[in-house]
């Protein structure tokens, strides 16, 4: 059996190349993303048995989970720094990638997924901001619904599509709600995967 | 060196159940305010009034003011009234209460509750929900 023709023989192979060992020509900061993606599931999971969405709940809840609800304190600080820590590593990536020119060809196309799985990262972000419901949250809301409806046409029913209709209070709606834990995550972790195979298929790390 | 990973994996996993098994069972998120307020007039033999978004109601008849829960004796859903019969049905499994709240048939064994009321001098009742009184109480 050949060494990669299995999932279990992928991850862990019998032999790899020693190029492949080298720290300081990725720096982990793509299997670093990918950590904190997984600390971001499970403790984002973990917060929606206690969080409470609507206009006049999300901001108590989340002031009840950080401070009242046992070791939810530290779940909401994961969840929080994690996404924090995967906006850093994602940029920090991408600059390594430019860096070590590895966008160009076999590459191109794990290049523009990479460019896809950022903007996804970047929204995630947004709309976790909006889930607060602070009052920032519902300032926020309320400019991304603004710039959003300067486009011709197609402006206000975009905006409504992605955001719902936030109050300038709050911030936080189903919609925004749906889009950051559910439909978001997936798309996510399956351009992830394909990000993941695409590499091995394109020959893995090659340093130049 | 891969089996001491594993080892930290469990140990660290067994290390996390009290807490997640904390965190789950927290309901200290769950508001439970005991009290219900009830500002309107009521006048003397009117039937039951509800209050506000609750399953109390208040009635008062010619010894005072009475308040009960309408919640079924049996498994606790709530109770409908159907002034029409002047009785209170459970739609989860068919018990009858008559209008103070004696049951007429089962499966409930126990009256519908009667809680506890307190007059403001501004005329309004509050009543406490966690405190159960007799059925001849009044205020």
């Amino acid at each position: 059996m050949k060494d990669h023709t299995t999932f279990i023989n992928h991850i862990r192979p019998r032999s790899i190349p020693s190029r492949a060992l080298s720290v300081f020509y990725t720096f982990c900061l793509g299997g670093l993303s990918f950590l904190a993606f997984l600390v971001l599931g499970i403790t984002g999971l973990l917060l929606m048995f206690h969080y409470q969405l609507g206009e006049s709940t999300s901001f108590g809840s989340i002031l009840t989970i950080s401070s009242v609800i046992p070791y939810g304190g530290v779940i909401r600080n994961l969840h929080y720094w994690a996404g924090q820590l995967m906006v850093v590593t994602v940029n920090l990536h991408m600059l390594r990638v430019v860096w070590t020119h590895s966008y160009k060809p076999p590459k191109q196309l794990n290049w523009l997924v990479g460019i896809a799985l950022l903007m996804l990262v970047l929204f995630l972000d947004f709309t976790g901001y909006l889930l607060i419901g602070s009052q920032e949250s519902g300032a926020a809301a309320t400019v991304a619904v603004n710039i959003l409806g300067l486009i011709p046409g197609i402006g206000a029913g975009l905006a409504q599509s992605i955001f719902g209709e936030p109050s300038a209070l709050s911030g936080s709606t189903l919609v925004v709600y749906v889009w950051h834990c559910v439909v978001l995550p997936m798309i996510l972790l399956l351009l992830q995967l394909y990000h993941f195979w695409r590499i091995r298929r394109d020959g893995g790390v090659r340093p130049l | 060196m891969l089996r001491l990973a594993w080892v930290g994996i469990i140990a660290s996993a067994a290390l996390a159940i009290e807490p997640l098994a904390k965190y789950f069972t927290s309901k200290e998120d769950r508001q439970k305010f005991p009290l219900v307020v009830y500002k309107k007039p009521l006048a003397e033999n009117s039937g039951w009034q509800n209050t506000a978004a609750t399953r109390v109601w208040v009635k008062r008849d010619t010894l005072g003011v009475m308040a009960m829960v309408a919640t079924c004796t049996h498994l606790g859903c709530e109770v409908n009234y159907h002034s029409d019969k002047k009785q209170w049905i459970c739609p989860c499994h068919a018990s009858i209460y008559d209008e103070e709240g004696r049951i007429i048939s089962g499966p409930a064994s126990q009256a519908l509750h009667r809680v506890s009321v307190e007059r403001q001098p501004d005329g309004s009742l509050i009543i406490n929900t966690s405190k159960q009184v007799g059925m001849d109480m009044r205020v």
